[in-house]
């Protein structure tokens, strides 16, 4: 077998307190153009961090300042790779444009009572969601002009909801939480009636903490979260989206990757190749990959790597960039962020 | 037989303990009723504050709609709308009814909708603060 390694290309500093979240501009890293992802911190700020075609190396090409006045929780590209929205602990959502390279503040969301933890756009970029410690996720409509409108308020979940994220291809929107659950929401009706359709928790072998993140495979059957229980969990549908007959196919628990953590365990993400990292509190990155070696009952996903000290604290967010080729990229509380290559 | 001259020094605790209960009893009937009214009161007035509130803001609002028909975005003049069936649903006279926290909840998450599609920062002084610990 062969023997894979993941290698750090860079170590970037900047930022002057923890890093929480970055996201990698979809419209990057083909045809050309450098690859570019932003990162966001308790510092406040966003940065925007750029690859150079020739050397290979991100530098920060931008700092996005002076609009959030507390953390910056999260940060999500529209998948045009045109605009950026900022979820803040200031309790308001800000939509940045990139006008000639220089980034402008041209909408904030505000509605939430408090801080906002997360924020995704749909496949298409016609709507937003984001969700914050009031419990509550909000849907937004992108309008003519950089106008949001809010669609629909979501309560459901009994305490912070930790992170939202949209299918794939379908307008079904999904969120963890401290409650311990993953809840799917979707427009049953025509007209912005939108119900959670699922709620995936301790019944139907869920998690049995915090809920920190979640993550879909390429083709959108399959998804992986993560939580404070110290478990990977593996869930699958049958029809992706919702069906000709308006009936929603329900999501099942596939399998818990258990063993494997013995701290935390806030990010995951899945590549398009079928990998799907994780990032812990234990200052660990952890590579899974799809077990092909036919044992009956044997596991369904193994570890192919872990790599110690990838960090010298807790890491916050992992994020595998878009492409033939991708690189890992992960967030910390040492402030700083790790571009990975993953090499045999 | 004689009486067992113990009798009553057996039976001395359970009487008065049988006594102190029934007057305790009693007292707690008047004392429960009467601060049961207070809280009454108060929770029936500040419900009442709340829906006031909000109606008047519903007022407002839907008396703008009449003057410019274009004040709103049609999915703010929706929200108003539902606002109001809610509070007309409220059973303002009877507080028993289970409906009673799910209507308020509905209401106050569809105020906040509304601010935040008119844009406009209103704030109900009597909303239930919440406890503000940290956490991420």
């Amino acid at each position: 077998m062969e023997r894979l390694e993941l290698k750090e290309v860079q170590k970037l500093e900047g930022h002057t307190d923890r890093v929480w979240s970055l996201d990698w501009n979809p419209a990057t890293g083909h045809a050309g153009i450098p690859l570019v992802f932003a990162s966001c911190s308790g510092d406040k700020t966003v940065r925007i961090w750029e690859q150079n075609l020739s050397t290979n190396l991100f530098s920060c090409k931008a700092t996005l300042e002076e609009t959030h006045t507390r953390t910056v929780r999260s940060c999500a590209w529209s998948p045009s790779g045109k605009l950026l929205a900022t979820a803040s602990f200031d309790a308001t959502t800000a939509i940045w444009e990139n006008v000639g390279g220089e980034f402008e503040c041209v909408s904030t969301l505000e509605g939430h009572e408090n801080e906002v933890k997360s924020v995704s756009w749909n496949a298409s970029g016609t709507l937003l969601a984001t969700c914050s410690r009031d419990k509550s996720v909000w849907i937004w409509e992108v309008q003519p002009g950089n106008e949001f409108e809010c669609v629909s308020v979501l309560q459901g979940h009994t305490q912070d909801v930790k992170m939202v994220r949209w299918h794939p291809t379908e307008d079904i929107l999904f969120s963890c939480s401290y409650d311990n659950n993953i809840k799917v929401w979707a427009d049953e009706g025509d007209s912005d009636d939108w119900q959670c359709v699922q709620t995936l928790g301790e019944p139907n072998n869920g998690h049995t903490s915090t809920v920190w993140a979640l993550s879909f495979n390429a083709s959108g059957d399959k998804m992986v979260t993560c939580s404070d229980d110290l478990t990977l969990k593996v869930w699958e549908t049958e029809h992706v989206g919702m069906q000709s007959g308006g009936g929603f196919a329900p999501w099942r628990h596939v399998c818990t990757l258990t063993g494997y953590h013995d701290r935390t365990i806030f990010s995951v993400h899945w590549s398009r190749g079928g990998i799907f990292a994780s990032g812990a509190a234990d200052d660990a990155i952890r590579l899974f990959v799809e077990n092909n070696e036919s044992q009956v009952d044997g596991p369904l996903y193994k570890l192919l790597l872990k790599k110690e000290k990838a960090h010298d604290m807790d890491i916050n967010y992992v994020q595998w960039s878009h492409g033939e080729k991708p690189l890992l990229a992960s967030a910390s509380d040492d402030g700083t962020i790790k571009v990975w290559d993953l090499v045999s | 037989m004689m009486d067992d001259l113990f009798d009553s020094a057996v039976n001395f605790e359970e009487v008065h303990f049988k006594k102190g209960y029934d007057e305790g009893y009693s007292h707690g009937l008047v004392a429960g009723k009467d601060e049961g009214k207070q809280v009454g009161l108060k929770i029936g007035f500040e419900v009442g504050e709340e829906l006031g509130f909000y109606s008047g803001c519903i007022h407002i609002w839907t008396s703008a709609i009449q003057i410019d028909p274009r004040c709103f975005s049609s999915r703010a003049k929706t929200a108003i709308a539902q606002m109001k069936d809610l509070i007309q649903k409220y059973p303002l006279m009877d507080p028993e009814d289970l409906q009673v926290q799910e209507i308020m909840d509905s209401l106050r998450l569809k105020f906040k909708m509304i601010c935040s599609l008119l844009h406009v920062k209103l704030h109900y002084n009597g909303y239930p603060a919440e406890a503000n610990d940290t956490q991420f």
